[in-house]
């Protein structure tokens, strides 16, 4: 296999190449990384640009309507925002298949991933205007993440590739509420020792979020994500993250 | 995960309903309960020239009721968009009238402090030193028999202390740290002239004797904020960094100052820190370093901007003119209130909170 191959390629069909699990549906390598397993999220509150931020998550995604399983995940997560801006991100967490058929027992895997989120425009007079809220606040960002799932099934791993164009627009005084929408790309990337095609998906997210929750640092999302290849479903979850302030 | 949902959004409306519940109350207060009502006002400089509007009109009227205990502090950028140039240029004129119409918002019996902003010294340019003089002589001959004056004075970076019961407001120049022309000459003869020595004499001033002495710091830069010069509402942090402008806070000449005046303030934390700059008025949660951080820039309606809110936000008013205005009150309390005006004839107290409990 070319390294060209290796970098930007292939999409798999995990348990395709498991014989005789025929009745275990696939898993795609963007399903069963975070971008596919967890619910998407806002991009970050803006902070004071003195401080960099610690901060944790938890999130719980469910990928539905896939047919026979659903895939369920849990994961955690550390972040890091600079400059009240910025923020970069770990995740680790496990997913396993609802209803799983597999006679292997090949019903779940770790996942492993990092992103950076990247606020590029804050502002937005037109949108608040819009809205008629002096104090909505739109943001637009981008976001790069990359994916790892250990023996998915067998030996397989999934690894993707994805890039987003994240945009949140928050509003509202007391309670301050989030909006968002991501649009974005995803690779399977192949990082297992076999052949398999190269796949690139198309993947939209969005969903609200409570900021600021009873305390300054503590946000909560809802989240939902289609991803337009085959069936894959819908991916609904909750994110509970903290971000640590001085 | 449907099982989950439904006591899942249950909690959530519940603690959001909690927190709906600690909204703050608009208080009216017995007048005879106030010591000292300081009215903070910045970027002010640029009045209509046709008529006395909001906020700066509203804002006489209320220290009109009590003038013998007013204070109204202007937050700097007295005079756009250069300050007062010298006599005889184009600009003079329009200066001076910019001067006047704020001076002449004191009500007889109120004093008014104006503290020195970017704009003020020229608009950091090289006459900035004798400009922000010429604006201290314009502000005594407006007001003769009166107590408004800038502070600090003389182009002298300060701080300067002043007391009224139980309030120390501490005044400083900022633009002096910030400046990249002359900031003293033979006749400056200011008590500091360096950072090292400004910080010091700050760390004493805003450590009064007597534990029941409310400290406000007030300068023209702000210490956090979330509008323009916060490298917020536009392209962002990282990208504006690379402009190095220091009259926004992530140029390092600008955290270099701040961080010095953070670490005057360390260990005795002065109630508040009020500024201007960002055209937009805002209520921030201060940290270690001191309480609250009060941004009230919205004094000139042309010059409105944007603000986001921030973590540390606890009130943000985006494009709106408007003051904010602090009571302290005899024996223990200090209410923050802020005014708002989106029009020309509509305004209203649109928040409220005790910067110190009663």
């Amino acid at each position: 296999m070319s390294v060209r191959s290796f970098v930007f390629a292939a999409g798999f069909f995990l348990p395709q190449l498991v014989a005789g699990q025929a009745s275990s549906l696939p898993v795609l390598a963007s399903e069963a990384t975070p971008i596919g397993a967890l619910p998407p999220l806002a991009l970050p509150m803006p902070a004071s640009r003195d401080h960099n931020y610690w901060g944790t998550r938890l999130q719980v995604g469910q990928r539905r309507e896939r047919g026979l399983e659903d895939l369920l995940a849990i994961a955690g997560g550390v972040d890091y925002q600079v400059r009240g801006g910025s923020i970069f991100g770990v995740t680790a967490g496990y997913q396993w298949r609802q209803n799983c058929q597999s006679a292997t027992g090949d019903c779940g895997h770790t996942l492993y991933g990092a992103r950076a989120r990247f606020n590029l425009i804050t502002g937005g007079p037109t949108i608040a205007g819009l809205l008629g809220d002096d104090g909505a606040t739109s943001t637009l960002g981008t976001e790069l993440g990359f994916g790892f799932a250990p023996d998915v099934s067998g030996n397989q791993n999934a690894c993707t590739l994805d890039l987003g164009v994240p945009l949140s627009i928050a509003m509202l005084e007391r309670l301050h509420l989030v909006t968002f929408l991501t649009p974005g790309i995803v690779w399977d990337l192949d990082c297992s020792a076999g052949d398999t095609r190269p796949q690139r998906s198309y993947f939209l997210g969005l969903g609200v979020g409570l900021q600021q929750l009873g305390f300054r640092g503590l946000d909560v999302h809802l989240g939902l994500q289609r991803m337009f290849r085959g069936a894959t479903g819908v991916q609904f979850g909750l994110s509970v993250s903290w971000i640590r302030l001085p | 995960m449907h099982g989950l949902t439904r006591p899942l959004v249950c909690a959530l409306a519940l603690w959001a309903a909690t927190g709906c519940r600690n909204q703050v109350t608009l208080e009216e207060l017995e007048p005879a309960e106030i010591e000292t009502t300081v009215f903070l006002v910045g970027d002010a400089g640029e009045p209509d020239p046709r008529q006395v509007g909001p906020p700066l009109d509203s804002l006489t009227a209320q220290a009109a009721a009590a003038p013998e205990r007013s204070i109204i502090l202007f937050l700097g950028d007295n005079v756009y968009p250069a300050g007062i140039p010298a006599e005889g240029a184009a600009e003079w004129a329009d200066a001076r009238r910019r001067v006047e119409s704020q001076v002449r918002a004191v009500p007889p019996g109120a004093q008014g402090i104006f503290v020195p902003g970017n704009h003020d010294w020229s608009d950091g340019g090289p006459f900035g030193l004798y400009s922000i003089r010429l604006q201290e002589r314009f502000i005594s001959s407006f007001a003769p028999g009166r107590s408004v004056r800038l502070l600090p004075g003389n182009g002298c970076p300060g701080p300067v202390a002043m007391d009224v019961g139980r309030l120390r407001l501490v005044s400083l120049d900022t633009q002096w740290w910030l400046h990249s022309f002359i900031v003293r000459d033979s006749v400056s003869n200011c008590p500091t002239n360096s950072f090292a020595t400004v910080t010091a004499a700050l760390r004493t001033q805003v450590r009064p004797t007597g534990d029941a002495r409310i400290v406000v710091v007030a300068a023209h830069h702000p210490l956090i904020t979330g509008g323009v010069h916060g490298s917020y509402c536009g392209v962002t942090g990282p990208f504006r960094r690379f402009g190095g402008r220091s009259q926004d806070i992530m140029s390092s000449a600008n955290r270099r100052m701040r961080d010095s005046l953070r670490s005057a303030f360390s260990g005795r934390p002065p109630l508040a820190f009020v500024a201007g700059h960002d055209h937009s008025l805002q209520v921030l949660r201060g940290g270690e370093d001191v309480d609250y951080l009060l941004v009230s820039g919205a004094g000139s309606p042309s010059r409105v901007s944007c603000a986001v809110r921030m973590r540390e936000s606890y009130y943000v008013s985006a494009r709106s003119a408007g003051f904010m205005r602090l009571d302290i009150m005899k024996g223990k309390g200090v209410l923050l209130r802020v005014f708002r005006y989106p029009g020309r004839s509509t305004g209203a107290l649109v928040y409220s909170r005790w910067l110190e409990p009663r």
